[in-house]
């Protein structure tokens, strides 16, 4: 017991330790160029390419994990880590409710957050900080996804994707065929949140055009009573799911033929499980992640300078690199070969949505989707 | 070392007249401050966050507890609640009382053996396990498979996403719970008491029903309280395994706490509601059920 107990102790130091000073260890100070200028006017055009050196200094990144966040740390800690010398200790289980705990007992760890289309509005300001956007390119990002607290790191769709063995050749047109289960019967698999996008494939597939779907658009305030008698059309045939990983397991496995989900989930169930999956893009809904700063953190310049630097347009398509989730930059260019499987890149038809409504709205729409779901 | 320094029950009082307090009871003092710090103070948390902490300004302190109970959906999850984890230990009583009848009639090594087989399941996780259901229940898992590749079926019998599907994952993680306090009684009623009540002409089954049962009794409601208590805060299961209308009260909390706009209020006037009415619970059965038979030893001589 004695050795195997003090090896694993061993064993878990030394992760503790690599991880720490992952990144930060391989770049020497000294052979750090000293261009930096030290005004204030230049260092906003500069941040791009050489942001200001962080040496021996610590930004505590909190995601949620997987291949996800293995792609933001390739594409964006690693490199910026060799930038600046700055260390980045990683967690990985981002959540709205953790940043509320460390704000409000005073003890805050995450300098960045990715969080989702749900949080970082005005309703969430006790939580976070304002970002900076002397240092922050909000010209360049796309339109309606840089706010008051928060600012897109990447996009993603909420997409239609479906089982080929399942759908026996048919293909699904759009969220209408979703709900028509006499022309492709089977299962349909859907996100388990009422701010998930069911309220509103509900009214896409009974009718609304996908483009009164955006912010302070025809769509909003949802007409929630049209959309559960939609779904109560097909409510035997939902499966919910509750994680990405979930509804990659039910797509990939046929037991739903459909489902909604994020088009990361859906690439990995084609690509990686190489499962029949396939992505039907019309009428999607674009939507992002977001970089929030918990209020209170110590580092909120070094977290500003890390944001600005990795939404500017020559680093934000780096992650587009290792998974299928487009930029934020409107000026960003991914791969080549990577820009079919981007949702930005396939949006002539797509919905957005009115995540300020959502948000404002948010016990309504959970206390709807509950009701309409246990009845 | 002082107070580690024996001292016998047994001979009823101590050496010394002083105070009457076993020494013994002070190593139960890191757990009283353990519960202290990490269960009653989070608790009291709670109840003043459900009293204090609102969505939207308001002078009435128990706005929560209106909101609460004013949304039907509420209601519903709660009395599904109570109304799963009464057929989940239905369940586990039907299962577990011929379990540890078996257990205290067989050798004690089979004995040993059936305790290895209803505690081994304990030491995996209860996420792994239910994951492990749903790899048998689910359309495309192991039954259905097997039923439509063998042509008994034509579609798919729906198990999973089902009441059946979240009982049986209950009861599978939570029969160890009714086994051991049964067993726990059963291994105290003299053998004798059966014997004698064969010699005086009861057949087999009438001895069963009228002497042994009625003595292991106890441990049938000490088990049954423990698993119904336990299932009433269930969440994982019924989120993996249940359809929409299996939904826990237990799942409403952790959407309030995490999601849209981190109602931490209404969440915690859920689970003081839950903590309520298991409390009640337990006070009324408290008048049935001793604590000894609950967590009681294999102690023979008491």
């Amino acid at each position: 017991m004695g050795p195997a107990l003090r090896l694993s102790m061993v064993g878990a130091a030394a992760a503790i330790f690599v991880a720490a000073c992952g990144g930060g260890a391989s770049t020497a100070p000294s052979e750090e160029p000293s261009l930096a200028p030290s005004g204030e006017p230049s260092a906003a055009a500069d941040i791009c390419t050489s942001p200001p050196t962080a040496d021996g200094k610590t930004l505590t990144f909190a995601s949620y994990g997987g291949a996800y966040q293995e792609a933001q740390r390739k594409g964006w800690l690693e490199p910026y880590a060799a930038l600046t010398g700055i260390t980045f200790q990683e967690s990985e289980d981002s959540s709205n409710a953790t940043i509320k705990s460390q704000v409000e007992t005073g003890a805050v760890e995450w300098d960045v957050v990715d969080v989702g289309n749900d949080f970082g509005l005005d309703a969430n300001a006790a939580l976070l900080e304002p970002l900076d956007y002397t240092k922050i390119h909000k010209d360049e990002i796309l339109d309606g996804f840089a706010g008051t607290y928060r600012v897109a790191d990447i996009t993603y769709g909420v997409v239609l994707a479906y089982n080929t063995d399942k759908t026996a050749g048919a293909v699904p047109a759009g969220w209408a065929d979703y709900f028509d289960t006499a022309k492709i019967p089977g299962k349909r698999g859907v996100y388990d949140y009422s701010a998930g996008g069911i309220f509103e494939i509900a009214l896409m597939a009974d009718g609304v055009a996908p483009a009164d779907f955006r912010p302070g658009g025809p769509a909003y305030p949802l007409d929630l009573d049209r959309a559960t008698a939609k779904l109560d059309t097909i409510k035997s045939d939902l499966v919910f799911w509750g994680s990405g990983a979930e509804s990659q397991d039910l797509i990939g496995k046929g037991e739903v033929t459909m489902s909604l989900m994020w088009n990361g989930r859906a690439y990995s169930a084609k690509h990686i499980d190489n499962k029949p999956v396939e992505i039907q893009w019309n009428q999607q809904i674009v939507t992002a992640d977001y970089f929030v700063v918990p209020k209170g953190t110590p580092n909120k310049d070094l977290a500003m300078d890390f944001i600005a630097w990795a939404t500017c347009a020559q680093n934000n398509a780096a992650p587009s690199n290792y998974i299928p989730y487009g930029p934020t930059n409107k000026n960003a260019q991914p791969a080549a070969d990577k820009v079919p499987d981007l949702s930005v890149s396939n949006a002539a038809t797509a919905a957005y949505f009115d995540d300020a409504w959502i948000v404002d709205n948010a016990t309504m729409l959970e206390d709807a989707y509950q009701a309409w779901k246990t009845r | 070392m002082l107070l580690l320094r024996p001292f016998s029950p047994r001979s009823g009082r101590r050496p010394h007249v002083g105070l009457s307090i076993n020494r013994w009871a002070l190593l139960a003092l890191p757990a009283i401050g353990y519960l202290l710090v990490f269960f009653l103070v989070p608790l009291i948390v709670v109840s003043l966050r459900s009293v204090t902490e609102f969505p939207r300004p308001t002078t009435d302190s128990l706005s929560n507890y209106a909101r609460f109970f004013a949304a039907e959906a509420n209601l519903r999850v709660l009395a599904n609640t109570f109304w799963v984890a009464a057929i989940s230990t239905i369940a586990c009583l039907a299962i577990g009382y011929p379990y540890a009848y078996l257990m205290n009639i067989v050798r004690p090594r089979i004995a040993g053996l059936l305790l290895i087989a209803v505690l081994v399941p304990f030491w995996s996780s209860l996420l792994v396990r239910t994951y492990a259901w749903q790899v048998i229940l689910r359309d495309t898992g192991i039954v259905n498979s097997f039923l439509l590749d063998t042509g008994v079926i034509d579609e798919p019998i729906p198990l999973i996403r089902t009441t059946l599907g979240v009982i049986l994952g209950m009861s599978q993680i939570l029969l160890p719970f009714m086994v051991l306090p049964i067993y726990t009684v059963m291994r105290r009623i003299d053998p004798e008491y059966t014997k004698a009540a064969a010699n005086l002409g009861a057949p087999p089954l009438s001895a069963f029903l009228r002497v042994f049962l009625p003595l292991s009794l106890p441990g049938v409601l000490a088990g049954a309280l423990l698993v119904f208590v336990l299932a009433l805060g269930f969440y994982i299961t019924p989120a993996l395994l249940g359809g929409p209308k299996d939904t826990m009260i237990s799942q409403f909390i952790a959407n309030a706490v995490q999601r849209g706009n981190l109602d931490w209020g209404i969440g915690s006037a859920m689970a003081v509601v839950l903590m309520g009415l298991t409390l009640a619970i337990l006070f009324v059965a408290s008048r049935f059920v001793r604590p000894q038979d609950v967590f009681g030893s294999l102690d023979e001589g008491s």
